[in-house]
């Protein structure tokens, strides 16, 4: 996943992931890209679209 | 390093140092922990509370935190007809304040502190494991990594609820239940009268409602919450949209722009498990239908806490004896969250037109009280929709 600069670690997008991969912490976001399984609601739920699919 | 404590609350928010407060005066030893250098900042909230809920709650209300009184509401349809519910109008107006949550929230922290709580700032739990007396949660400050053991975790981490998904309870929020929200700190905001909530509602927040909440002289926080699945655009830029099309922020400036998430899909079935309760956001404890979740998470933080100090005195930490918080919620919270999911779910079949011709019959009715219940009352005897959908209930 590509965390844009402006994400502004408000932590929307690690309470709707399904298998709870998001790492929140006070600057910085940590998926654990293993067990992803690209279903796109964290990008879906971002305020600002801070999130990309790294294809 | 290994540090041990009777009860663990992670995050520091308004539902954990309620918690924490309570929990500490009953008598157990507390420690409560949050990742931010800053409790209560950045802000994800637009501030409002109603001084009925802090007396609730035995919370004395301090100049330090408040910045607005309230005398009223002002509903605002998509083609602009408003309908005032103000004191003058009113007799039983449930008043209401502005919060600067940031202040608040680092003042609930500090009364916990002061109850007997230990309190660890800059500090992210990062995972937790079940033992047989309790858990085992890691966790990192400062580039420090060490372990907790706690008897009881109490999960008080907000909307992102990881915590208490790590002990096995489903919190996890759909994107139809979470409210994607952005707001923006402004000066310069000319409202009609500065003393009135204002909330705005139709295709100008598909899913949710847009508000203006004043702060004092010129300063408001102008904010809106979308749900995804209702609209291709971000919060945020229905956010820029909606300020420059509003006449009050027309000539506005932001100072701060927060964002966030906000779960309206209400609480879960089992907020308890052996060892581990969750509360506030985490636990789903915001009016579905405000989105409100200050007050209703600080009481189930004072209903956890106080449970969870006895549960320690008594030495039975299991789902059993933590149940009662579970039915104590229910009663307290849960109850008025299930009713207001369904004013909820009925608000979303409205279109911009529906809005509109409810504005335009509440001109002719005469109300009682300024409250959520009131209102739908009301809106029960104006549209047959309502009636049909909600007559039961309200
Ligand atoms: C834009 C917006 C406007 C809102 N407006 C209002 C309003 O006007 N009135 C109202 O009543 N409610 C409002 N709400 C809802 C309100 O903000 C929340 O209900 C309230 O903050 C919930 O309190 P809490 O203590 O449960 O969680 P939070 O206040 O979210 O606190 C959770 C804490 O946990 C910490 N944390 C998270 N994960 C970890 C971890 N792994 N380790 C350590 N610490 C962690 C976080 O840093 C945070 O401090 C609004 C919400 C939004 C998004
Ligand atoms: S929802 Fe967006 S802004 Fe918020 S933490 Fe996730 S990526 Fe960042
Ligand atoms: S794409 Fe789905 S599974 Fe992957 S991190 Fe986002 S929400 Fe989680």
């Amino acid at each position: 996943m590509i965390v844009k600069e402006w994400c502004m670690y408000c932590g929307e997008c690690a309470g709707v992931c399904p298998r709870n991969l998001i790492e929140v912490r006070e600057l910085t976001l940590k998926f654990n890209e293993d067990q992803c399984k690209e279903c796109s609601l964290c990008i879906q739920v971002c305020p600002v679209k801070a999130l990309e699919e790294d294809k | 390093m290994l540090i041990e404590t009777d009860i663990l609350v992670i995050g520091a928010g308004p539902a954990g140092s309620t918690a924490a407060k309570h929990a500490a005066q009953g008598g157990a030893g507390v420690l409560m922990m949050d990742k931010k250098s800053e409790i209560g900042a950045p802000k994800r909230c637009a501030e409002g509370v109603s001084n009925g809920g802090l007396e609730s709650l035995g919370i004395e209300k301090n100049p330090r935190w408040i910045t607005k009184e309230l005398d009223g509401v002002r509903l605002i349809s998509p083609n602009r007809t408003d309908v005032w519910l103000t004191s003058d109008k009113i007799d039983l107006p449930e008043t209401g304040c502005i919060l600067e949550r940031k202040v608040f929230d680092k003042y609930m922290t500090m009364d916990a502190a002061r109850a007997g709580a230990q309190i660890k700032i800059k500090t992210l739990a990062t995972g937790m494991e079940k033992t047989d007396d309790g858990y085992l949660v890691s966790a990192e400050s400062m580039g420090e990594s060490f372990q907790i053991k706690a008897k009881i975790v109490i999960a008080a981490d907000g909307p992102e609820s990881r915590v208490a998904r790590w002990g096995g309870l489903n919190t996890t929020a759909k994107p139809k239940d979470m409210e994607s929200a952005a707001q923006f700190e402004m000066a310069g905001v000319e409202m009609e009268n500065n003393n009135c909530i204002e909330f705005y509602f139709g295709s100008v927040a598909p899913g949710g409602y847009a508000w203006i909440f004043p702060k004092g002289d010129d300063i408001a926080n102008v904010g809106l919450g979308i749900l995804a699945t209702k609209t291709d655009k971000t919060a945020y830029e229905h956010l820029l949209e909606f300020v420059a099309k509003n006449p009050a922020t027309q000539n506005a400036q932001p100072v701060e722009l927060n964002i966030g998430g906000d779960p309206v899909g209400g609480m879960p079935k089992k907020l308890v498990d052996d060892n581990l309760m969750v509360i506030g956001d985490a636990a789903g404890q915001v009016n579905p239908l405000t989105g409100g979740g200050i007050i209703s998470g600080m009481t189930g933080g004072m209903i956890a806490g106080k449970l969870a100090a006895e549960a320690i005195s008594e030495g039975d930490l299991s789902r059993k004896k933590l149940k009662k918080y579970e039915d104590e919620c229910q009663e307290a919270i849960g109850k008025s969250i299930n009713k207001y999911l369904k004013v909820k779910d009925y608000m979303l079949t409205l279109n911009d037109g529906e809005l509109d011709s409810i504005a335009e019959a509440f001109q002719d009715v005469e109300f009682e009280k300024v409250s959520t219940t009131e209102l739908v009352q009301k809106l029960v005897k104006v549209s047959p929709k309502a009636l049909l959908k909600l007559g039961k209930l309200f």
